[in-house]
């Protein structure tokens, strides 16, 4: 008789980690050196920009003690170096980046997989049952050292401080490795891979916002949330590395979490149960509008929750934000004015970033909507609509007029948060129309984005990540933008440089009906290619 | 008049040719049998009819119509089922058959009922959680519960289970009984052989035999066992005779069956004591198609 060697519950992750490299061996380089270049640029960047103590010094008391630092990068400590200022300019793309390339990749590798049912075919070979769940770990966890190093290297070439360098890599990386186990436990969770993804995104979001807030009240709420505890290892700083181990804990408990979770549920299941749906089709899925609706329910509710949420959150500290003067009287100079007029000029500053932040994020919502069409036709199902009597340009105008409606209606919803987050802050409940308003002078950017996915999609399907490339250009331009001294002429790549930086500057009509009709030509356009192409993913 | 006309149809993805030349004729009111290996290119025929592909050269009508330019006026007399058979994960399978069929212009409630009942699928469960036999119920239903005057049908029982194809054959007869013009796309050869009027055979984006199934016997072998009171030695030098194998007086050979005459006399100039002859199954048929390509 033949021995059978002995399996553990891990056996054949070897296999899988070869696997996992060889679909990946472009996607987990592109977002390396993506996330890393701009590291790298902005580290080197920071020196010559800061060439004297003088301008140093006026940083941390200007740039780094202004609302908006606080919120996008937390209270970051020795920002009297150029250490500090790196990790203050960077911390923005750095963090976050981490975080959203584990959540992107451990997902796609785990329950994307298993819902695909290509899970299902390695699982019968020799296979242990954590196998899957601990290759996505050691796979995120290597995406975020990586990353982590990348950072740590370019920091040293900027001529930083060794032990700062090395401390702000190795928090930075172990956030990644925080987020890579929560989304190991939220792919856990949902049945879908979408579902993960929102829940995973959604625990980003939380943490960033938890960090933000806490900042900018600069109270212990930061001590909530794991950007907090990468912060509060003080690279740059008086650096201690107790936070490190919080993360590591932390890492643990939620690893212990979804092992338990994995070896408790059915293969292909989750906690959240498919209950059965209505025998019959609503009067709603009449239409291709409507199916179209139906089908983005979920992304439609969960953006429009969160992008209201997020207004609420930032529009509540619009009020705390004139106090920061008090605080730090230099910040009237940066203004140019005193009294009244400086506080007005600082939250109008505060204002016209958070509309143009809240803009960009809401270019992933309308990406992710027109780009349903790509997924509908690889899975094959739009091929069975258009064998009906609907018309290509009804079916893709149906998506893509969902997709750009909602963008009014989630941008709409944004400047609503703002107000009533304003109201909870300030007691005063009259801010609707001026947020409505203020951040709808900033749609037109988000539209044409999406309108640039149509497009591809009708005229070049295989190009549609280029979508999702210009939303990553677009959020480096405005966080990244001036720190780099991009040239007008890159800088003109994003719709929404060209737009009038409203509250501080007067809103500009040309520019913004300018940007309406280049959205409806790059539509147009789309629809155009869509009804000459092959409608079937190739 | 024809209900589908391909001509000399081309269509390349990239260097693969997936359709060489086509031509494909299904006549008013027929069952078409549309055969071939998997990568023969049916799927891709199918896909050029329902206006998702646009062909690089050749001429192709549907419904008195061009397949591309009225697609979407022609799908109102059409009724779809895809080969990989893929629905909407949070939607029900009641609702997928709503959606589908109202999206066609209307469906007849009495029969997507029936329909229901036949291939006894239940209409409440998400998309999610059938199998792929349930899966491809949904677009059976789907596509039966509407009136339309073609169906096309790939691979329609890929799936299913032997007692819900005789459930299938028996809808398809009734289509055809009420006048519908039906082209199968199949690689199981007893469907096909079951149901169709004209079957045509395509391998490598080619239509390489077209006909009914007695014209395509007619093209082909018989298999003859015969039993004769003197051995049949000589049969070997009878024109159109393959492959004699003799075991005493017992003889099996196959004959070409435009030969087969000849093959007789010879036999019962031997004395004839018993006779067996059978024409080729559709296996055989396809068998010898391919297998020849195989071995060359």
């Amino acid at each position: 008789m033949r021995t059978t060697p002995a399996t553990s519950s891990v056996t054949g992750v070897g296999h899988l980690l070869r696997l996992i490299l060889r679909r990946d061996r472009v996607r987990l380089p592109l977002w390396l050196v993506g996330l890393g270049g701009s590291i790298v640029a902005s580290a080197l960047a920071v020196p010559p920009l800061y060439d004297t103590p003088e301008k140093v010094a006026g940083y941390a008391r200007t740039v780094g003690a202004s609302p908006v630092s606080y919120l996008m990068s937390g209270r970051q400590v020795g920002l009297d170096t150029l250490g500090g200022i790196v990790a203050n300019e960077i911390s923005q793309v750095a963090q976050l980046g981490v975080c959203l390339m584990v959540v992107f990749l451990v997902v796609r590798h785990t329950r994307a997989e298993e819902e695909s049912g290509r899970a299902e075919l390695l699982r019968s070979t020799v296979l242990g049952r954590h196998a899957a769940t601990l290759a996505g770990l050691v796979y995120g966890v290597t995406a975020a050292l990586l990353l982590g190093a990348i950072t740590s290297i370019s920091m040293l070439a900027a001529g930083l401080p060794a032990g700062g360098s090395l401390t702000y890599g190795v928090g930075l990386a172990l956030l990644g490795v925080a987020y890579t186990a929560i989304t190991l436990v939220a792919v856990q969770i949902s049945t879908s891979a979408r579902g993960a993804l929102g829940l995973a995104g959604a625990a980003v979001a939380v943490g960033y916002l938890v960090r933000g807030i806490g900042a900018m009240q600069d109270n212990a709420l930061v001590w909530l949330s794991p950007f907090g505890w990468a912060q509060g290892m003080n690279a740059f700083g008086d650096e201690r590395w107790w936070p490190a181990l919080i993360l590591l804990v932390f890492t643990a408990l939620l690893l212990w979490l979804a092992a338990r979770l994995m070896a408790h549920r059915d293969f292909g299941g989750g906690l959240i149960a498919t209950r059965p749906g209505p025998a019959r089709a609503g009067r709603l899925l009449d239409t291709p509008f409507g199916l179209a609706t139906r089908l983005q329910r979920g992304l439609l509710v969960g953006w429009a929750v969160g992008l209201f949420l997020l207004g609420v959150l930032y529009g509540a500290v619009i009020p705390t934000v004139p106090d920061l003067i008090e605080s730090n009287p230099e910040m009237a100079d940066v203004v140019g004015a005193s009294g009244q007029a400086a506080e007005d000029a600082l939250v109008d500053a505060f204002l016209g970033y958070i509309y143009l932040f809240m803009a960009v994020i809401a270019c992933g919502f309308v990406v992710a909507s027109v780009l349903r069409l790509r997924a509908e036709e690889e899975a094959g199902r739009a091929e069975v609509v258009l064998a009906t009597p609907v018309s290509r340009t009804s079916w893709m105008a149906a998506t893509t007029t969902l997709a750009l409606v909602a963008a009014v209606a989630l941008t709409v919803l944004m400047g609503l948060g703002l107000a009533v987050g304003y109201g909870i802050g300030s007691g005063e409940w009259d801010q609707v129309l001026t947020q409505v308003a203020g951040q709808l002078a900033y749609l037109p950017g988000t539209l044409v984005v999406g309108a640039l996915a149509a497009a591809l999609y009708g005229l070049l399907p295989r190009g549609t990540g280029i979508a999702w490339a210009a939303v990553a250009l677009i959020a480096l331009q405005v966080v990244l933008g001036q720190l780099l001294g991009l040239p007008d002429a890159v800088q003109a790549i994003s719709p929404f440089w060209h737009l009038a930086a409203v509250p501080v500057d007067d809103f500009e009509i040309v520019p913004y009906a300018t940007l309406v009709l280049i959205a409806g030509a790059l539509v147009a356009a789309g629809l155009w290619g869509y009804r000459r192409r092959d409608a079937v993913a190739g | 008049m024809a209900v589908i006309e391909l001509h000399d149809v081309v269509k390349t993805f990239g260097a693969t040719r997936a359709l060489d030349h086509l031509d494909l004729t299904v006549e008013q009111g027929e069952v078409h049998g549309f055969l071939g290996p998997n990568g023969a290119g049916k799927s891709t025929a199918i896909r050029v009819l329902l206006g998702l592909l646009r062909t690089d050269s050749g001429v192709a009508s549907m419904l008195g119509g061009d397949p591309w330019r009225d697609a979407a006026t022609l799908h109102r007399r059409l009724a779809y089922v895809p080969g990989d058979v893929s629905l909407w994960p949070n939607l029900s399978g009641g609702e997928v058959i709503d959606v589908l069929a109202r999206m066609r212009g209307g469906l007849d409630e009495a029969r997507r009922q029936q329909m229901l009942e036949r291939f006894d699928l239940d209409p409440t469960k998400k998309a999610r959680t059938y199998s792929k036999g349930n899966r491809q119920k949904v677009a059976l239903v789907a596509a039966l519960a509407s009136r339309a005057d073609l169906y096309l049908l790939d691979e329609p029982t890929s799936g299913l289970d032997p007692l819900m194809e005789a459930e299938f054959q028996e809808a398809v007869l009734e289509l055809k009984d009420e006048g519908a013009t039906i082209l199968l796309s199949s690689h199981i050869l007893a469907e096909a052989e079951a149901l169709s009027d004209r079957i045509s055979i395509i391998r490598a984006g080619r239509v390489v035999q077209s006909g009914t199934l007695a014209e395509l016997r007619h093209l082909t072998r018989t298999t003859v066992i015969a039993e004769t009171d003197r051995p049949a030695t000589q049969l070997a030098s009878v024109p159109g005779v393959h492959e004699p194998e003799l075991h005493g007086n017992r003889v099996t050979f196959d004959v070409d069956s435009d030969h087969l005459d000849e093959a007789v006399r010879a036999l019962s100039g031997l004395g004839v004591r018993s006779l067996a002859a059978h024409p080729p199954t559709l296996e055989e048929l396809f068998l010898r198609q391919y297998g020849d390509e195989v071995t060359a």
